[in-house]
């Protein structure tokens, strides 16, 4: 239930704001963190812009949510979602020049598939980067694995999030049932279930509850057919008389069609010229995940022999 | 990795004697090479060299009363032959041996003024038991033995005769208590009987009073019943006397003053339920058992019969959802 749920309690954001000030923080952290280390070739010039970031972080969900739609056996929307999430979290308080996103983007995959109970081995699941040769597929299994107990210790061990998948069958149940002056509640499915999967790729889930977010996306479809569900909101989910609630309900219905509106896909031109800066800076200081790694083995949480070359693989072979 | 040094650890070499060459399949008759494996009823004698030699050979070798062991050319005799309980026969041996030892050496602590004294003495004795066992230095241990005996024959007799008076006195301790529980047993059955008499004699009149009375018969049997009763009652009482009862079950004395002062109450402030309280963030939900009535499982999937074995209905599932869609609605 979402409303005991770490999701209420720890990842719901006040505004977008807010989100912006953390990332900016996780970007600031990782360049004080090279500047004091006093390597040398670290200047300003080096690192990625927060915008620039942006562009690559919005680059690389849509290969994940690309490479999780081509994936076979077909993979449930909540899985989905919820790998998404791992993405948004874990790039809230960390900065893509530290962890490539190429392989987090995977390792949040596979950690969906384990938590929403998408049963796949990890061989099937690395057997989905088609692109790959055997061989290559093992390697990039193994730094899943490696990778995997960072996301989850990343993510504060808060693995179950609530996506709003659920809510928009309730809330069609709820329509069916309560509102029969709606004729046909079917027909608001499918232009709702879009509505859904562009707002996993925003930060809705960062800001709003799963039920909110499924609501916006029925309110959205039925403006579109023409529909009114005002008297929906206040007779059924019992809005009538608090009218200061309902309009705080509208306007948070209207700011998540606004993430929605904002959403632009990343120009390739611009992607391009900033993925070549993102590996140059990943060549340049690729130490901290290998400082890492070497802690978790003198802890022993990984007992696993050195890896080959981290960086053998380039994205250019997912899918 | 941490320089472990290891070393072999030398145990003292002590000799065992044969002890483990005999095993189950081999242990028979050393000249009629009978085995316990092919004939069960086997029965294997012991004499004091001890070898082993099974009973049929046993009556025909020393069917003049005597002769020599076959493995060792003692000379033996015919009475001596024991039946081997353990599965060595060197243990019947020395269990033979240490029998005659403490024949002589029969001193008791008490007999030495330090307990150090006594624990020389004990280990000589074994010193002995274990010389003649494994038959090492046989003539002086022999020689030793009888000078012992010379030198200590007073003594030697001495606790022979209290050893045996002790054994008279645990006799006669078990012989009494024998006899009291042969006289408890017979109480109890002449009481029993008494009562079954008592009873015959009860019924015997009911019958003779049906037979010669002018009364009804219901009357007879009530008065009769009464009767039965008392004699019950009379029997149970006897019973209650005959055990002298001023112990109870537990151990506690029933003339022991218990107090009976109350035991402090603890005054605290009683557990009140309150039912649990759960913020939503929503509008209410509606319960599980109203989902039918309500009309929101004409929504939903209903359950095949094979999906509610484990307990699904599909109302579980439209709770869910609709808990989903509901919570934290209102949340801003």
């Amino acid at each position: 239930m979402f409303h005991n749920s770490s999701h209420k309690r720890f990842w719901i954001f006040k505004s977008e704001d807010e989100l912006e000030h953390m990332r900016c923080k996780a970007n600031q952290k990782f360049r004080n963190k090279i500047l004091e280390s006093g390597k040398s070739g670290a200047n300003e010039s080096i690192f990625l812009e927060r915008n620039e970031e942006d562009v690559l972080f919005r680059y690389y969900e849509r290969r994940m949510l690309d490479f999780c739609n081509a994936f076979k056996p077909a993979m449930p929307k909540s899985v989905v979602g919820t790998g998404i999430m791992y993405f948004r979290r874990f790039y809230l308080n960390n900065s893509i020049m530290e962890y490539h996103p190429r392989i987090i983007m995977l390792t949040c995959a596979y950690l969906s598939c384990k938590v929403d109970e998408f049963n796949v081995s990890s061989t099937q699941f690395v057997g989905n980067l088609v692109q790959e040769s055997p061989a290559g597929q093992e390697r990039v299994l193994e730094q899943i694995l490696e990778y995997e107990l960072l996301l989850i210790q990343q993510l504060n061990f808060h693995l179950v999030v609530h996506n709003p998948y659920r809510p928009l069958e309730g809330l069609l149940i709820d329509l069916k049932t309560r509102f029969p002056t709606l004729e046909n509640p079917e027909s608001l499915r499918k232009s709702s279930d879009d509505f859904l999967t562009q707002a996993a790729i925003t930060d809705a889930g960062l800001l709003f509850p799963p039920s909110q977010i499924a609501l916006a996306a029925i309110l959205n479809s039925a403006l579109r057919a023409g529909l009114n569900l005002e008297s929906y909101l206040t007779e059924c989910l019992g809005l009538k008389g608090d009218k200061e609630m309902l309009a705080r309900m509208y306007d948070s219905l209207r700011r998540i069609k606004i993430l929605l509106k904002k959403y632009e896909l990343p120009k390739a031109e611009e992607v391009n010229l900033y993925k070549h800066k993102l590996e140059r800076n990943h060549a340049e200081f690729s130490t901290s995940s290998n400082k890492r790694k070497r802690g978790y083995e003198e802890d022993g949480h990984v007992a696993k022999e050195p890896r080959l070359t981290e960086e053998e693989w380039t994205d250019e072979d997912l899918i | 990795m941490f320089g472990f040094q290891l070393s072999v650890i030398r145990l003292p070499c002590i000799p065992v004697p044969h002890l483990y060459k005999v095993q189950m399949d081999d242990q028979g008759c050393p000249r009629c090479k009978t085995t316990k494996y092919r004939n069960p009823s086997l029965k294997l004698m012991v004499n004091v060299c001890g070898h082993t030699l099974c009973e049929s050979c046993v009556e025909m070798l020393f069917v003049r009363g005597s002769g020599n062991c076959v493995q060792c050319d003692t000379p033996l005799r015919k009475s001596n032959f024991r039946v081997q309980l353990f599965e060595d026969p060197a243990v019947d041996k020395e269990v033979e041996i240490r029998k005659k030892v403490l024949k002589i050496y029969n001193k008791r602590d008490v007999d030495f003024s330090s307990l150090r004294e006594y624990n020389d003495y004990l280990e000589r004795v074994e010193d002995i038991v274990y010389n003649l066992t494994n038959n090492l230095d046989v003539e002086n241990t022999k020689l030793r033995m009888e000078q012992y005996q010379r030198e200590n024959r007073d003594t030697i007799q001495r606790n022979k005769a209290k050893l045996t008076r002790e054994q008279e006195e645990l006799e006669e301790l078990l012989l009494l208590e024998q006899q009291s529980n042969e006289q408890r047993r017979l109480d109890v059955l002449q009481e029993e009987q008494r009562q079954l008499q008592a009873k015959r004699k009860n019924k015997q009149a009911l019958l003779d009073e049906l037979e010669q009375s002018q009364l009804p018969a219901t009357v007879l049997v009530a008065q009769h019943k009464v009767r039965a009763a008392q004699l019950e009652t009379q029997i149970e009482q006897q019973k209650q006397v005959v055990k002298p009862t001023n112990i109870f079950s537990t151990g506690i004395h029933m003339r022991q003053t218990v107090s009976l002062q109350a035991v402090p109450r603890l005054e605290e402030v009683l557990y009140k339920y309150q039912p649990l309280q759960v913020q939503t963030y929503g509008p209410p939900v509606p319960e599980l058992e109203q989902l039918g009535r309500l009309g929101y499982l004409n929504h939903v999937r209903a359950a095949m019969p094979q999906d509610t074995a484990g307990g699904y209905t599909s109302a579980l599932a439209c709770q869910r959802a609709i808990q989903d869609a509901l919570s934290g609605l209102l949340l801003l």
